[in-house]
């Protein structure tokens, strides 16, 4: 019961920080209330029980994309007359969500349709941090070791990206 | 295994000097004649030599050559050889077709001197023969319809050989095109054979062992498709009117091509078919009705043309009807033998025909060639010969193999075909001793040029073979026994005519072919009558068959043509096409507005596709749940 | 239990396509992006919990890998697009449809 209520709390934050972060005219208010969406997001992990991504989530997410991202709205100094003109962006929020509308009722209709079971016997450490590693290098060595080369590529093609041109 | 090179030999020697004579010819300019006309000599003479050894196995021995030089199809159970044999009916034919083309070889080396595509002349020329041998040795009707139409490309070329003049391109338009008519009446044929009885394989033999299987309408429909085929390359009515124009080509390629062996083909063809023809007997009659008018039609035209080429092309047509009305009755070996006979003192005629012509400055007109007799003597005594021959004198080859086609065609019972064989071949006589008379028999005299003895031997040698060769095939009556027709063994209608009778038909032929050379004598020799005849009579104009033709068919479908491209072709298909083609241009550009190169618009556009799916699918799982 | 997170995970998702699509902002639109990773991340530690497999929690460990270096590799891209057009918007940036 308490989980339900705490689930409900976050999944109103969640919702509303995000209407906000896609609503807000300033990239930086955009940036905070994404913050406050990730991490209630990382809550509702933490209440899934998958304390591991919990926390990978507050310190990757909410920490470094978070900070990098808020890093460089100051950076780059924007300004009011840097930001695009979006006299229309009502008109186009509202086209959109009525676009989108059939996809998500038909999606959530046949979620509430469908007959998945709730299991409520999970195993013991589930979620900690020695059950994910151990499935990580058993199971699942390859893509880890295909995003450590897609790291370095991105690491080597944001070096070379940002690099200022030499006339 | 030596009768494998045999026969590959003497296909293939003509073919291997035909293709140095082409190399030369396009890789060096300037090259001695004597070089061309060497390999052109070795070719044909080879091949020469080695059919008279084929013939001659085939005639003592009875030997059969066979030679498969390669699987050219193989598809399951169905395979097309390339395949030679020469049975006795191919040794026959390979007989006088070699020898007669070697000689006319030797004749063209000295007609075709100074000429400057010499080379390539004989190029066509030894290809032609290759062609010809691939036709008649062909083991079945594939590499015979290969032949065919070998032979068929090689005279198109040869005809239009002077392509500087635009009408004798036309002429070999002509032929190559009426051909084509014919050639699709045999390929035709050859398809419904085919799916008839093609599944137990496809040679001569195959066919006529499963041929009582095809039911007799299709036998019938395909004997006359067939004969489609032999009606344009044998040049009968309806299809003949490019013989007289391919006339156009050298002398040499007239004696060989157009008197002795190609057109021959025709009869060839139906001969090699006999067992069809022996089951459709309508067919057979018709063959014989087109054979009898074609032959009395060429002979009336020939009466009044004046080009020496000319009158010697209507009467290969009519010598040809002759064939024609002997393979409808049946009588197979006495239309091969005229056929032999015929290849003889044809090709003889056009030789004399083209001495002449270079004798007296390429004149052709037979007004202009008078007193001939002592300015060119051999020349004279050899048309003389070859005249005496074809008009069926006796002794002279002719006689024999005419006479025999005129028994058989007075035993088969219809009389009407006999009467217009016999009024035709009074007509050959009136119209070879009109030439004779005009041409040599007047009070004047014309300066000659003296004729190379290149051209005068193979005429002298011809003239014996015109003369003798029907001792080959003497019949009864003249205690022969029958030669020829023994060796081919063909499904004859045996002759059941009583030998007073055949006497009596001899001796009323020769009679009425001796007073018709007499009226001639009196009309012709030693006056100038022949320049009174007028040029707008109907028979002059060859019975306006070309213009009728030409506005039949080739008028009517211009017009339509023209109609359907100035109507049709641009008023509608292509106003449409267009009106299509920009419509597209228009959509294209509205559309380009929806591709403005931004990405939010894309993924926009993928949502609205993304909402329109979900739709659907929903509806589906709604409906079937 | 768990078609509530899923159904949680749909609407976040629709909000990120709503933000992607309707916004000029370049870094809104990023963000947008992010979130969309966010709810399928969400979706998947749900079924994960649900199923007692942590091999989903890999999958979106391995995600938030990938999110991160599509994070350094949109800030220098952002720091280009500003040097060059001193602009964040993304109309702008169109070159792909015009042959201009």
């Amino acid at each position: 019961m308490q989980n339900e209520i705490i689930f409900i709390l976050l999944a109103i934050i969640t919702i509303v920080s995000s209407s906000v972060m896609i609503y807000a005219h300033r990239p930086i208010d955009s940036a905070l209330s994404f913050m406050v969406s990730l991490v209630s997001i990382a809550a509702l992990f933490a209440l899934l029980n998958a304390s591991f991504l919990f926390i990978v989530q507050i310190i990757i997410y909410a920490g470094a994309i978070l900070s990098l991202i808020i890093f460089i709205i100051m950076f780059l100094n924007i300004k009011d007359e840097n930001l695009p003109d979006e006299t229309h962006k009502n008109k186009w929020l509202m086209f959109t969500s009525i676009i989108i509308l059939p996809f998500t009722y038909i999606l959530i209709d046949l979620i509430l349709r469908s007959d998945i079971q709730t299991n409520s016997k999970l195993p013991e450490n589930f979620g900690s941090i020695k059950d994910v590693g151990l499935t990580l290098f058993s199971k699942w060595v390859l893509p880890f070791e295909l995003v450590s080369i897609l790291l370095l590529v991105a690491l080597i093609g944001s070096v070379s990206l940002a690099k200022r041109e030499e006339k | 295994m030596k009768e494998e090179m045999t026969l590959n030999l003497l296909l293939l020697c003509p073919l291997i000097s035909a293709s140095f004579i082409f190399l030369l010819n396009i890789v060096f300019k300037n090259i001695r004649q004597s070089i061309y006309s060497f390999l052109a000599l070795a070719g044909s003479g080879t091949s020469a030599i080695l059919a008279l050894y084929v013939s001659y196995e085939s005639y003592f021995n009875h030997k059969i050559f066979n030679s498969l030089l390669f699987t050219w199809l193989d598809i399951g159970d169905f395979n097309i050889n390339i395949a030679l044999k020469a049975d006795a009916l191919g040794a026959f034919m390979v007989l006088f077709v070699a020898p007669v083309s070697f000689l006319i070889h030797v004749y063209a080396v000295a007609y075709m001197d100074g000429d400057k595509s010499y080379g390539r002349f004989f190029a066509y020329f030894n290809l032609f023969i290759f062609f010809m041998f691939m036709l008649v040795l062909g083991s079945n009707p594939i590499i015979m319809f290969l032949g065919w139409e070998g032979v068929g490309l090689t005279s198109y070329a040869l005809i239009s050989f002077y392509f500087h003049d635009i009408q004798n391109t036309y002429a070999g338009n002509k032929a190559f095109i009426l051909n084509r008519i014919g050639d699709f009446g045999f390929l035709s044929a050859l398809m419904i054979l085919f799916v008839e009885v093609g599944s137990y394989g496809f040679s001569f033999t195959d066919i006529f062992l499963h041929i009582n299987n095809i039911n007799p309408s299709t036998l019938d429909l395909i004997a006359i498709l067939l004969f489609v085929g032999a009606m344009g390359k044998s040049a009968q009515i309806p299809l003949y009117v490019w013989l007289p124009d391919a006339m156009a080509g050298p002398t040499p390629v007239s004696a060989l091509i157009h008197a002795a062996t190609m057109v021959t083909a025709g009869v060839y063809m139906v001969a090699r078919f006999a067992p069809i023809y022996n089951m459709s007997l309508d067919v057979s009659l018709f063959i014989s009705y087109i054979g009898a008018i074609s032959a009395l039609f060429a002979a009336v035209i020939a009466s009044r043309q004046y080009d020496i080429k000319k009158i010697l092309a209507y009467s290969t047509m009519s010598q040809l009807g002759f064939m024609f009305m002997a393979l409808g009755i049946h009588a197979y070996t006495s239309a091969l033998f005229h056929m032999f006979t015929h290849a003889f003192f044809k090709a003889l005629l056009f030789m004399s025909a083209g001495a002449i012509i270079v004798a007296f400055s390429h004149k052709q007109d037979i007004r202009e060639l008078r007193g001939l007799r002592y300015s060119a003597p051999v020349i004279f005594i050899m048309m003389l010969t070859a005249t005496i021959t074809i008009s069926a004198i006796p002794p002279f080859s002719a006689f024999i193999s005419k006479d025999s086609i005129m028994s058989f065609l007075f035993a088969s019972g219809h009389y009407d075909i006999f009467i217009l064989a016999f009024i035709a071949s009074l007509f050959t006589a009136y119209y070879m001793f009109r030439m004779i008379f005009v041409m040599f028999f007047s009070n004047y005299f014309l300066e000659a040029k003296k004729s190379s003895w290149f051209m005068l031997y193979p005429m002298i040698i011809l003239s014996l073979f015109s003369i003798f060769a029907g001792l080959l095939n003497l019949p009864e009556l003249f205690t022969g026994n029958l030669n020829i027709s023994t060796w081919l063994n063909l499904e004859d209608k045996p002759l059941e005519i009583s030998h007073t009778v055949e006497i009596i038909l001899m001796l009323i032929n020769t009679i009425a072919i001796l007073a018709v050379i007499f009226y001639t004598y009196k009309k012709y020799a030693y006056t100038d009558k022949i320049l009174d005849e007028s040029e707008v009579n109907i028979i002059a104009n060859k019975f306006y068959i070309d213009e009728i033709y030409d506005y039949v068919f080739v008028k009517s479908l211009k017009h339509f043509a023209v109609y359907i491209d100035t109507k049709i072709s641009y008023k509608l298909i292509d106003r449409s096409i267009n009106i299509l083609a920009l419509s597209y241009a228009k959509a294209g550009r509205l559309f380009s507005y929806i591709e403005n190169g931004n990405i939010r618009f894309y993924a926009l556009y993928m949502l609205v596709g993304l909402m329109f799916g979900f739709v659907y699918l929903y509806v589906l799982l709604r409906l079937s749940l | 239990m768990i078609k509530s997170y899923m159904i949680l995970s749909i609407i976040l998702f629709s909000i990120g396509t709503v933000g992607l699509i309707s916004r000029r902002n370049i870094i809104v639109i990023y963000m947008s992006i992010e979130l969309l990773l966010n709810a399928v991340n969400l979706s998947l530690i749900a079924i994960s919990s649900d199923l007692g497999d942590s091999s989903a929690q890999v999958m979106s460990l391995i995600i938030i890998a990938i999110a991160a270096s599509e994070a350094a590799l949109f800030m220098s891209l952002f720091v280009v697009l500003f040097r060059n057009r001193a602009s964040l918007d993304a109309n702008l940036f169109d070159i792909l449809g015009s042959s201009k």
